[in-house]
């Protein structure tokens, strides 16, 4: 039972949604730039378009002692086989039983098939502060109900909102009133233009008893019909009434356009979860530029219901900084030339069974049936040969014995003694075929050789200051035998412009990679005490492929733009030739 | 020989002290590189995430194998008590990955007294090449351009003049 006590304050008084964003958001679970421009440069256009949910609920039940609950909502995705997928999480909201979430969850809304859309409504009761929402295990937290409806029928409803009841099974066969849901829905705009604040007050009222108040930011996009959209929420600062909050970053769909207005208004946090307003203020992007240019002040306003008309205060709100960036996407980098290079290595290992027998997944079909290695390298490198523009690819096997018999980790699978390329798909396969021949299968299963080739590639071409950016793929049958090893290797290229996709073959369990994949949010820590700068590790298993769940180029390239984000925009490299910021 | 070394020290997450999260504890870091050190000022909003993007330039003798960082925070009578340290060697930022005037973010364990894990410093070390040199920066700054004149790759500009040594055996 956690914090059910007094809730985790300093989670709630945590800013959301407005600070510097991570290049990839959790909950995008609609848009990967990669994937979409494979798709549609052969013509196949897709068929959906983004939606943007967000969720409200009201009147939930208290599960805390001594507190209100902290809810978080966490949506799924139904699949046909009844199995739900998680889709996105809201933030926790402390101690409010009518939150009103700010994190949106994206969703491509397909026309042609009906997507049964689930909302579980958690209560945390462990820390969040300053653990990403992804991260918490739902299994350790209180559950207050669910929701189910269907996306087409949201978007067909007037105001594209509609308003569940929750319902759930406690046990006891007693149906209490768990309360509602609202979802809203709007569509999403790409968009590439983001713009940072800096803002603070002065001069606020006071409004607690024993201390001064402890303000905070609340900012809302105002949408047709009067429906308002929180967007954003800066930090608590506690105890001042002239407080600085940390810069602010909105993006264009956040705050719609340069003309709409905004709703700011300024709270004074309270434990128990009702902040008491201050005041407010409607302004839109362009009207603060303008108020940081001319260095004025807005006053906040406080709505009156008593004269009709709103008191001024005394307090102000002023804009110390405006500036307006351009966040460029993962296709105006490779659109601009920066070039992708893929390098493949392929597992000799023993693990993978006789090649002359029928079940080892390296046989040798003379009816000429793929086995699982070809049929893998053909499907992935239908992927790499696209964004590869040169078609050369370094190919290297490991864990073979080779015609000197001695075990290599790295060896080249042309079996040339210079130069480890391969020309194209059809180049990988036959030589693929040529070193199985030729190279005994032996063992133990290293990455940590053809990670540190990689990354010795990959470091060369930074000292020659080109735009080039290193993916290597492994494909392996699984079980590794250096773990500590192989984390060592990866931590050390973690800095270096290279990702790493591991694609795993037959049926062994996987679990070790999901380690090295580290989307749980726990960095790699190598041995020597240095941790993994950037999660550059993408783990596919290919029997998820081949059980249609997911098409091969949507997983190998679901993390690549992230990661080749969080690599550029790091260290502000901006595409070929752009302007600089 | 004497390099520059450009240190900015951003950030720190789950600082604990006794295994607990610290709340509420103003904390600063230290960077040493054998006597030397500087310190950087003291995060305000406390707790154990604090950032501190404190920037300083100190120089490094080309002998040196490792630069520590530490993490003090100041208690309420003023007195500074050591949290962590961790200990970044010379290899990661000088060496076969990096070469000068490649940006590095590296991010280190921090352990206490003790030998416990008590959290992960994030620094970014630039080795500033020498001033004698052509200083064409590596890191990819915004208007570099992919057509440059090639060639000299790996020599940051200078032409290496060389006389061919020949030995012939008869």
């Amino acid at each position: 039972m956690g914090n059910c006590l007094t809730g985790d304050v300093a989670g709630g008084k945590q800013a959301i949604g407005g600070v510097q964003q991570m290049p990839t958001s959790t909950n995008n679970a609609g848009q990967n730039d990669a994937v979409d421009f494979f798709f549609r440069s052969r013509g196949q256009y897709p068929l959906f378009s983004q939606i943007e949910l967000s969720l409200s609920a009201s009147n939930l039940i208290d599960r805390d002692i001594t507190s209100k609950s902290d809810p978080m909502a966490v949506m799924y995705l139904r699949k046909k086989d009844g199995n739900l997928e998680e889709v996105g999480r809201t933030e926790v909201i402390l101690n409010s039983l009518n939150p009103n979430w700010i994190e949106k969850i994206t969703v491509s809304f397909q026309f042609e098939t009906v997507q049964t859309l689930v909302f579980h409504v958690f209560d945390v009761d462990t820390r969040y502060h300053n653990v990403p929402v992804k991260t918490l295990k739902l299994k350790e937290q209180d559950y207050l109900g669910e929701a189910t409806c269907v996306l087409s029928e949201v978007m067909t409803k007037p105001n594209r909102s509609m308003t569940l009841n929750l319902h759930g099974n406690f046990g006891a066969g007693v149906s209490r009133k768990l309360g509602t849901l609202s979802v809203q829905a709007e569509e999403t705009i790409a968009s590439k233009t983001v713009v940072e604040m800096n803002l603070r007050s002065v001069n606020l009222d006071n409004k607690d008893l024993f201390s001064k108040s402890d303000p905070f930011l609340r900012i809302s996009r105002l949408v047709e019909n009067s429906i308002v959209v929180p967007v954003c929420r800066t930090e608590v600062v506690d105890n001042n009434l002239n407080p600085i909050w940390k810069p602010v970053c909105l993006t264009m769909q956040q705050f719609g356009s340069k003309d709409t207005p905004l709703l700011i208004e300024c709270l004074d946090f309270n434990t128990s979860g009702n902040h008491e307003l201050i005041g407010r203020t409607e302004k839109s992007v362009a009207e603060l530029e303008r108020l940081c240019q001319q260095r004025e002040a807005i006053n906040f306003v406080y709505p009156s219901t008593s004269h009709g008309r709103n008191k001024v205060l005394k307090g102000q709100l002023i804009v110390d900084r405006f500036v307006e960036k351009v966040q460029y996407s993962f296709l105006d980098y490779i659109s601009s030339g920066f070039e992708l290079n893929f390098m493949v290595a392929v597992d000799f290992t023993a693990s993978n069974g006789d090649p002359r027998t029928p079940s080892s997944l390296h046989y040798n079909d003379p009816s000429g049936r793929l086995n699982s290695y070809q049929k893998a390298i053909v499907e992935v490198g239908e992927v790499i040969q696209f964004y590869d523009s040169d078609r050369r690819f370094p190919a290297w096997g490991f864990g073979g014995r080779t015609a000197d018999g001695h075990v290599s980790h790295a060896f080249n699978l042309n079996e040339a003694l210079y130069g480890d390329e391969v020309v194209g798909v059809e180049g990988i396969m036959s030589a693929y075929s040529s070193a199985l021949a030729n190279v005994a299968l032996a063992g133990p299963t290293l990455f940590s050789h053809v990670v540190d080739k990689a990354a010795h590639t990959a470091s060369q071409s930074l000292s020659q200051n080109s735009p080039k950016y290193f993916v290597l793929l492994i494909i392996t049958d699984g079980v590794l035998t250096d773990m500590a090893g192989t984390i060592d290797a990866l931590v050390r290229a973690s800095d270096l412009p290279l990702s790493v996709l591991i694609v795993g073959v037959g049926n062994t369990d996987f679990t070790q990679m999901e380690i090295l994949d580290a989307d749980k949010g726990r960095r790699l820590e190598s041995s020597t005490g240095r941790v993994a700068t950037r999660d550059i590790v993408q783990f596919v298993p290919m029997k998820d492929v081949h059980s249609g769940q997911v098409s091969v180029v949507q997983a190998l390239l679901e993390e690549l733009p992230g990661q080749f984000l969080s690599y550029v925009r790091c260290r502000n490299i901006n595409p070929v030739g752009a302007p600089a910021i | 020989m004497t390099k520059t070394l450009e240190i900015d020290i951003r950030s720190a997450e789950g600082l604990k002290i006794n295994r607990r999260l610290i709340k509420k504890k103003k904390t600063f870091a230290v960077v040493k590189i054998g006597e030397k050190s500087r310190s950087s000022d003291l995060d305000d909003s406390g707790g154990s995430n604090p950032t501190w993007n404190f920037k300083s330039e100190m120089p490094m003798k080309g002998s040196v194998q490792f630069i520590s960082i530490e993490v003090f925070y100041r208690t309420r009578c003023g007195r500074d008590k050591k949290i962590g340290e961790a200990r970044i060697p010379a290899t990661d930022f000088m060496g076969r990955y990096s070469h000068e005037g490649h940006l590095n973010f590296l991010s280190y364990r921090l352990r206490d007294e003790y030998g416990d894990k008590c959290g992960i410093v994030n620094v970014s070390i630039v080795v500033k090449p020498h001033s004698t040199e052509t200083t064409t920066m590596f890191m990819a700054s915004s208007s570099s351009s992919s057509s440059e004149t090639p060639s000299i790759d790996g020599y940051r500009g200078r032409i290496v003049t060389g006389l061919p040594v020949w030995r012939v055996t008869t």
